[in-house]
């Protein structure tokens, strides 16, 4: 259901979805010296739902009423590894945390602008 | 909603980044204990000094169980073993360590290899420090919302 709230309730998701990301890569840049270590990552998935954001390229986050599905992944395919099978590549996980930062950053950003919105609404419009 | 954990929050990310720190740190300890030891021809247990190694292994964090648990991995430090390279023989009959053949056993450190060692781990306590600040700028920017 649609309300003046549920545009900040799908930003919340998508920031949770960020925070428990980072912790995801934050993982993997401390396991770059582990043998045998095999890198996570979280992908975001989305539930068919009427009235929703579409999800056209696989960084978007689908908008959902109950809030973010993901699924968690090894993210090393095609990548090289050391003699000791650690697949973690340093720079393509800061990289990844760095891109995640900035988005998390952009929903939170997105929640102060909407709450302004609507403090201003609902204030004598000053 | 399947989340990673129930009880994640930033202090997880923190926490799993510390652990990185740690165990780079330890290595850095390692590799200096190897080069202060490079010429140490006697040690309490007989012989020269063997070079140590860390071997690292990766642990769950407190917390993260849940649906899509186990992909949230701390490190710790497994073991600290000993290379079992032999030693490094030079011929030297004048030093009181030598054999009955005039060989002193040198321990089995190569200094270049240490400091390679400690360059890497330097650079992991660097990604580790930046993967840190990165979990702090993300909560300082949820606490100005509504500011």
């Amino acid at each position: 259901m649609a309300n003046e709230f549920s545009t900040v309730d799908k930003l919340q998701a998508a920031m949770t979805f960020h925070r428990e990301r980072h912790a995801v890569l934050a993982g993997n840049v401390a396991n770059v010296d582990t043998p045998g270590y095999r890198p996570f990552d979280l992908n975001p998935t989305t539930t068919d739902d009427p009235g929703v954001l579409a999800v056209t390229e696989p960084g978007h986050i689908g908008g959902t009423s109950a809030g973010q599905a993901y699924t968690k992944e090894f993210s090393d395919e095609g990548q090289l590894q050391t003699p000791d099978g650690n697949h973690v590549q340093l720079e393509r996980e800061l990289a990844k945390i760095d891109a995640n930062r900035a988005r998390y950053s952009t929903s939170a950003e997105l929640v102060s602008r909407r709450l302004a919105l609507l403090r201003y609404a609902a204030g004598d419009g000053t | 909603m399947p989340r990673v954990g129930t009880n994640m929050d930033f202090f997880t990310a923190m926490e799993v980044s510390a652990s990185g720190l740690s165990a780079q740190r330890a290595r850095m300890n390692v590799a200096s204990s190897n080069l202060a030891n490079a010429q140490t021809t006697q040690t309490a247990g007989g012989g020269p000094y063997k070079r140590k190694d860390v071997v690292l292994q990766s642990t769950d964090v407190p917390g993260t169980e849940g649906e899509l648990g186990g992909a949230v991995k701390g490190v710790e430090v497994a073991s600290i073993k000993q290379d079992a390279a032999p030693p490094r023989l030079e011929y030297d009959p004048g030093h009181p360590q030598a054999n009955a053949q005039g060989y002193v056993a040198y321990p089995n450190v190569n200094p270049v290899e240490e400091m390679v060692d400690m360059i890497t781990a330097s650079r992991a306590y660097e990604a580790g420090i930046t993967t840190m600040s990165t979990a702090v700028s993300m909560a300082e920017k949820a606490l100005g919302i509504g500011k």
